[in-house]
């Protein structure tokens, strides 16, 4: 526990058994009749008298949107007795249509974080922090603010599109000052720049990724954190998805193969740097070639084109002449589009390299197809890292009086070289809104604790014509306010003009008034009231924009096009978003710690990728700490051998490396933002590349890593082929053992015996056809291994998560993993395979005879029950797994007193009441989430109606952005799962083993260039 | 301590009357360094127990655990000390059936040794489950909950096999101790006498007792003969009857059975050697014993050598890919220095025992069945840790290093195994008399009333 945490257990302040029972009962009046009071209860209601919406054992779901990356999602709260309890996507929401991340899943450990800030806080004479009373804290900064000089009011928010910002600016005008600074440290500025010189648009592009045939990235990392990854995979799904004989292709060129590299048909790795001038190359041939309708206006550009030839290019990116030419014939000859750099891979000339990729865009006709623009879209909310600086400046030249912090951590998410820290210290007074005690809050004098965004009301524009309402799903979990009534009570206080500038008395009354204007906005009809409710109920509303196509701007042909480039003899470092922990902010949400990056498979830590031949060099091992150090600054993390980055290339994730923000976060792995410049780059952003140089500690550490061995040994657990194969035919599924190695009379004993064995368990009525027989099929060409089934597992079924040590041990739970295996490399083309591997529920399970005790046994509609309560923990049957999915309580877990509990309260609020929580000494596995089929079996009966099929979701299939996973009743011949599973392309892992899995996986397919 | 008379002096061939003055006389006043033997290992046992709370406390992931590895250094003992068991039935049964005269200066160590190795051995399996308070679930007795045990589970086989193990080696040594602790009844005063008295079950040494003795012995020793091959071979088919790579074998039982003897015989040079010393038996167990034990110790030596190599042919043989990689690994994998421990050991290091001097030197002896005990532990080590680190998903291989609380635990085995012997070896006879006195020439009149 840390100090920070006793400190803040004052009297009051607990989570006891009184508590939580107020907010039992008052939840149950319904979220929508809560409004935006942050105040006590008004009264207990027992469940003697029992609320009308609220049956205990039956949830109630609340619409809502997610706020934990800039992409906003809608999401369905699921609220049991008047907690949430899971998150799941909105199918009506036409971002994310149902599906959610992993780190949207992990939105429950914000609201009961243990390490939240549970009342108002301010700033000792000693330095610490003590709790005060709310009227205390607001009289305090009202003086502040009366007394601060006009003009010396600074706001520095994160993304808030949407009503928070507009509050936000009438605010600061109200107080007379006009100093908004909005900072996401993964801003767009590149692109959005680049928009502006080659289109004249001040906004970014949509992607249809799921109209183009042929996706050319140059590094977006669009899987994980660009733009909206929840979105973005499932339109690279619908476009290249193995469906109906076809399938579309995509091309990465990136000098870092990341999760979207790994489910590249192929992987392009050029100088750092260079992405750019590789995509002016192709553009050159198209126009050189006439290989696409060019428009006319290109004329304007020849200088450059000519300029860039395939030859020249190639002699700088290092990709070879004919390739360019090569992916300039492939890229015109269906519909596509060109993708610019993410925000992993932003250089000092990451404007320059959009700007080229908008150029090859337009030249290949893409634009008003698959590239539209809608003016204003920016899913950072118009963040600059150069407004971030310019803050930084004025602070320490004494400009700013006041600052105010709402939804962002500069002080670890920028650049040591800006001193953020030093220059907060500079400014006499300032407030953090933050929920947590991050490293900005920790340099505030006063800290105002906002309500988590699923306990407040507020909206969201995660892009133009989509207006996402949040509203309450459950009270407060501790004595906080939401900052939207905070800024209008500041503002009452004070009196005066302030005063006089808003009418609406509560966030909630100012919300609604901003969704008339919508209204107005999308013609709606009826009155406010029905609109509103119906807005609730749906989780907002949403007209399509389509964005339209541009024409290229006036001084398109002055722009300039420079590659980024190391000095000589030194490396690279790519500093990329973590999918898991995106700009740090997700450090505190242990499930996210204990997912594996889906690249390295690396848990609770940083590391570094570092080539093998790299490494050989320098005689680095797996583990051994490396310091990386550049002009800024220096760090020192493990080695991570990887061919997946450029021999010239080191690369490490974001995120890690705080030293606030709670227990889980606090001094784990390094902050890379420690060796990135400091300067603001000619965009307005920051440069995530950085020329450094590495050297050997000689330390070592065991890599808190989930994997074994990183190659399938010719085992075929993830099988693949190419498209090819599959249009002629050629694709048969691999086979560990050949049947060609089995004596053809022992052929017909085995198969006799398989039968039989099978016929034992058919007798006893099992698969007799009167019950179901559950199954699934996972498609691994649409699976992309993002691992948001991973966490929906972990919230869904009571996980626990175990912490590094336990990793570093093999212990961690996950009843569901993504194994990730790499192919090739050493010369040849370097690919990764991922296959979600969790109990295949197999027919002849090999745990269930070697039990002692029956604690492994079969259901009879097909599920390999393991009953907690009867298990011994022998753990004979995990021996005889070959799957290795079943896992071992080897601490308490659950017990409130022993060290390894892993809930600590508040966050045991988050367990699945349907469920148990194992004690220690029990193995446990993945269930097919059996609450759900019986659940719905209950909830059928009860109805009198049959279950169809798609009724039954388990919690990794719902979540699924890529709909790779379908479950149902492979005794149904018509379901779902039945048709799927008999795809030429269908296998099971091991089948040699006669273990009869439920689960049959269909083989990603490659879409491999023509030779 | 009860008083005991002390020995005499020694003569070339013992007299019957020698024979049991010098090995009643073993059951003397302990000297000092009984006492630090008994301390040491006791110590030994209380860091045992004190690992096994504390482990039962916070649970099994103290121990070293790392998945895939489910199973490790206790299970290892497990088989290590059921091993070591089977040298006991196989010198005083199989042997006594066979009418091999050397047995009878040693085969109440290699019993004793027996007893409480299943003693040792039968802990294990308590100490690595989850939750040892439910042990009591393994056991088939009738309930109002109507649950009943799986049959099909080799972990039940063996629930059987160690209890019936356990229960026929403890009547069988009980049986065979009962002329010999009459004849320290008849010279022990105090509680001794007492304890005596009730374990010779009023033994008078009559005609018609000797006449219904020998034929009950008789049949205890046939009745524990199937037990030496049955045991193991359950013990094995733990391991066999699942699907592991480097476990689902058919020579898993004979080669179970070879090595379990093998082990047993070490285990018995190794504790025989000082006995004799600290004992003065010299005259009672001698060169000629240690030579055929040491032949003993090589045939099965050497067919546990064979079966390595049997092992390794037919991963190659069968061209299964899992086989073959599993036993790759084993050789070169991370746990290359176990699998060599245990071949050198056990399949390289006896074959010294044909040389007859190093058969007939004591301290060569003792060396080697060191080295045997040691590769024996290392040989089950190998075949479940490697094998189980090592199995058919590639992505969840993992690597197993025991901790402290696996390295305590196994120490403390060992004090309870000690502790136990000790006890015993001061209190009971540790040759037999009776059956010593049958294999000396019968005396001449002259000498046998002097």
């Amino acid at each position: 526990m840390s100090d920070s945490w006793q400190m803040l257990e004052g009297e009051g302040a607990r989570i006891n058994r009184r508590k939580f029972l107020k907010v039992l009962g008052v939840a149950g009046g319904g979220a929508v009749a809560l409004s935006g009071c942050a105040g006590e209860p008004e009264k207990l209601i027992p469940y003697l008298i029992a609320p009308e919406d609220q049956i205990p054992g039956v949830a109630t779901w609340y619409a809502t949107t997610c706020r934990e990356c800039p992409g906003g999602c809608g999401v369905h709260a699921k609220v049991r007795e008047g907690r949430v309890v899971k998150l799941e996507g909105n199918p009506d929401h036409p971002v994310n249509l149902g599906k959610l991340c992993a780190r949207g899943q992990a939105a429950l450990q914000g609201v009961y974080n243990p390490d939240r800030v549970r009342s108002p806080l301010a700033r000792t004479a000693g330095g610490d922090f003590e709790p005060i009373s709310w009227e205390d804290a607001l009289q305090r900064v009202a003086e502040r603010l009366g007394s601060a000089e006009r003009g010396r009011i600074w706001f520095l928010t994160g993304n808030e599109k949407g009503t928070f910002e507009q509050l936000v600016r009438e605010w600061l005008s109200a107080f007379g000052s006009g100093r908004h600074v909005v900072y996401e440290p993964f801003g767009y500025e590149a692109l959005r720049r680049a928009t502006l010189d080659v289109f004249g648009i001040d906004g970014l592009p949509f992607y249809h990724l799921d109209e183009a045939r042929y996706i050319l990235s140059f590094g977006a990392d669009f899987l994980e954190t660009w733009l909206s990854p929840v979105e973005l995979t499932r339109r690279f799904t619908a476009s290249h998805a193995f469906q109906n004989g076809s399938m579309g292709r995509l091309v990465q060129v990136e000098p870092r193969m990341g999760l979207t590299g790994m489910n590249a048909d192929e992987w392009i790795a050029p100088v750092p740097g260079t992405e750019g001038l590789v995509a002016l190359a192709i553009a050159h041939v198209i126009v050189r070639d006439r290989l696409a309708r060019v428009p006319a206006d290109v004329s304007r550009i020849r200088q450059v084109l000519d300029a860039h030839t395939p030859e020249a290019v190639a002699g700088r990116s290092g990709v070879a002449a004919e390739t360019i030419e090569r992916l300039a014939r492939e890229f015109t000859a269906e519909s596509s589009v060109a993708l610019p750099g993410g925000v992993g891979s932003q250089h000092s000339q990451a404007h320059a390299s959009a700007a080229a990729v908008h150029l090859l865009n337009y030249v290949a006709g893409n634009v008003g197809r698959t590239v539209t623009f809608a003016p204003g879209y920016d899913p950072s909310g118009g963040s600059s890292y150069r407004g971030l600086a310019d803050l930084a400046a004025a602070a320490r030249n004494g400009e700013v009086g006041v600052l105010l912090v709402h939804g962002a951590n500069p002080v670890y998410a920028s650049p040591a070289g800006l001193g953020f820290a030093q220059a907060m210290r500079q400014i006499s007074f300032k407030v953090s809104f933050s929920r947590f005690l991050d490293e900005t809050a920790r340099e505030a004098d006063l800290i105002l604790p906002d309500h988590d965004p699923l306990e407040q009301w507020n909206d969201y524009e995660p892009r133009p014509g989509v207006y996402a309402l949040q509203q309450p799903v459950m009270q407060p979990v501790f004595d906080t306010r939401q900052t939207g009534d905070v800024l209008l009570e500041l503002a009452r206080i004070s009196g005066g003009q302030a005063a006089a500038r808003f009418s609406a008395s509560t966030y909630r009354d100012y919300l609604m008034e901003r969704w008339r204007q919508i209204q107005r906005q999308v013609g709606a009809r009826g009155t406010f009231e029905e609109f509103w409710n119906e807005a609730l109920r749906r989780g907002g509303v949403w007209t399509e924009v389509r964005g339209r196509g541009a024409s290229l701007a006036a001084g398109v042909s002055r722009l300039q096009f420079d590659a980024w480039s190391a000095p000589e003899g030194s490396l690279t470092l790519i500093a990329y978003p973590s999918s898991a922990l995106y700009d740090g902010r997700g450090a505190n949400r242990p499930w996210l710690q204990e997912l594996p990056d889906p690249v390295t498979k690396v848990t609770w830590g940083s590391w570094v990728e570092i080539h093998p031949e790299t490494a050989a060099r320098m005689g680095v091992a797996e583990g051994e700490f490396v310091e990386v150090s550049s002009e800024a600054g220096a760090i020192r993390a493990p080695a991570y051998l990887y061919q997946g980055v450029r021999p010239d290339v080191v690369a490490v994730a974001v995120g890690q490396g705080h030293t606030a923000f709670g227990r889980y976060a606090e001094g784990r792995g390094v902050n890379v933002y420690g060796v990135l410049g400091a300067e603001p780059q000619e965009f307005g952003g920051i440069a995530y590349y950085a020329a450094v140089s590495i050297r050997k500690t000689g330390e070592y550490e065991r890599l808190a890593k989930t994997e074994g061995t990183p190659r399938q040994l010719g085992r075929g657990i993830a099988q693949a082929t190419t498209l090819a194969e599959m249009l002629h035919g050629e694709f048969h599924p691999e086979h560990t053992e050949h049947a060609a190695e089995v004596p053809e009379h022992i052929e017909e004993v085995l198969e006799q015996w398989q039968e039989r064995q099978y016929a034992d368990w058919r007798n006893r009525g099992n698969y007799a056809g009167e019950h179901p027989r559950w199954g699934m099929v996972i498609d691994l060409s649409r699976c992309t291994g993002c691992s948001a089934c991973v966490t929906a597992c972990y919230a869904e079924n009571n996980i626990p998560t175990v912490g590094k040590a336990a990793v570093q041990r093999g212990r961690e739970m996950s009843w569901l993993r993504i194994e990730r295996y790499f192919e090739g490399g050493n010369g040849e083309p370097f690919e990764a395979r991922v296959i979600p591997m969790l109990c295949q529920h197999c027919t002849n399970a090999p745990c269930e005879p070697v039990c002692p005790v029956f604690a492994a046994y079969h259901t009879p509609d097909g599920l390999n029950a393991q009953v907690y309560n009867r298990c011994v923990g022998t753990r004979y049957c995990s021996n005889n797994c070959p799957y290795k999915v079943r896992y071992f309580n080897w601490f308490d877990y659950q017990n409130p007193a022993d060290p390894a509990f892993a809930w600590p309260d508040p966050l045991h609020w988050l367990l699945n009441p349907d469920i148990t929580v194992r004690s220690k000494g029990v193995m446990e596995k993945c269930t097919f989430c059996i609450q759900r089929i019986r659940g719905a079996q209950h909830r059928a009966r009860m109805e009198g109606i049959p279950i169809r099929d798609g009724d039954i979701k388990t919690a990794c299939e719902q979540t699924c952005p890529a709909d790779a996973i379908v479950f149902g009743d492979l005794n149904d011949p018509d379901s779902r799962v039945s048709r799927l599973a008999l795809d030429p392309r269908g296998y099971k892992v091991l089948e040699g083993l006669n273990t009869r899995p439920a689960i049959t996986y269909l083989a990603r397919v490659r879409n491999r260039a023509e030779e | 301590m009860a008083a005991i008379a002390q020995p005499e002096r020694v003569t070339a061939t013992p007299t019957y009357r020698e024979i049991t003055r010098d090995i009643v006389a073993t059951l003397g006043h302990p000297g000092r360094l009984y006492w630090i033997a008994l301390g040491s290992a006791l110590l030994v046992l209380a860091i045992g127990a004190g690992a096994l709370l504390y482990q039962i406390r916070y649970g099994l992931g103290v121990a070293g655990y790392a998945p895939p590895v489910m199973w490790g250094v206790y299970i290892t003992t497990f088989v290590f000390w059921v091993g070591i068991a089977h040298c006991g039935t196989l010198v005083s049964a199989i042997l006594y059936l066979f009418r091999s005269a050397w047995r009878t200066a040693v085969y109440r160590t290699a019993e004793v040794m027996t007893v409480f190795a299943v003693l040792t051995a039968g802990l294990f399996p308590l100490i690595h489950i989850g939750r040892i308070w439910y042990a009591y679930w393994l056991i088939p007795y009738p309930n109002q909950r109507q649950i009943w045990v799986n049959f099909k589970s080799p972990l039940l086989w063996d629930v059987f096999a160690v209890t019936t193990y356990l229960i026929v080696s403890t009547v069988f040594l009980t049986v065979g101790m009962i002329p010999d602790v009459a004849s320290a009844r008849d010279r022990a005063t105090g509680w001794r006498k007492k304890l005596y008295e009730l374990v010779s079950l009023g033994w008078k040494g009559t005609d018609q007792q000797w006449r219904h003795y020998l034929k009950a012995y008789l049949y205890l020793a046939a009745f524990a003969t199937p037990l030496v091959l049955s045991v193991h071979s359950v013990v094995s088919w733990d391991f066999a009857m699942s699907i592991v790579p480097g476990w689902h074998t058919t020579i898993f039982a004979p080669y179970f059975v070879a090595g379990a003897i093998y082990s047993g015989l070490a285990m018995v040079v190794t504790l025989l050697v000082p006995l004799r010393r600290a004992f003065k038996l010299e005259r009672y167990i001698h060169e000629d014993h240690f030579e055929n034990l040491a032949k003993l110790i090589l045939i099965t030596g050497m067919i546990v050598g064979y079966a390595y190599a049997v092992e390794y042919f037919i991963a190659w043989y069968s061209g299964n890919p899992f086989e073959r990689s599993a036993f790759w690994n084993r050789a070169f994998g991370d746990y290359w220095w176990a699998t060599w421990t245990m071949i050198v050991c056990n399949a390289f290091l006896p074959l010294l025992l044909w040389f007859r001097k190093i058969r007939r030197s004591i301290p060569a002896m003792f060396l080697i069945s060191l080295f045997v005990n040691l590769g024996m532990w290392f040989e089950r080590f190998v075949i479940i840790v490697v094998s189980l680190s090592f199995e058919y998903e590639p992505f969840a291989h993992g690597h197993y290093t025991p901790s402290w609380v696996d390295w305590a635990i196994l120490a403390g085995s060992f004090g309870w195994f000690f502790t136990w012997f000790l006890l015993f070896a001061k209190n009971f006879p540790m040759v037999s008399i009776a059956e010593v006195k049958e294999i000396i020439p019968m005396p001449r009149r002259k000498e046998a009333r002097t």
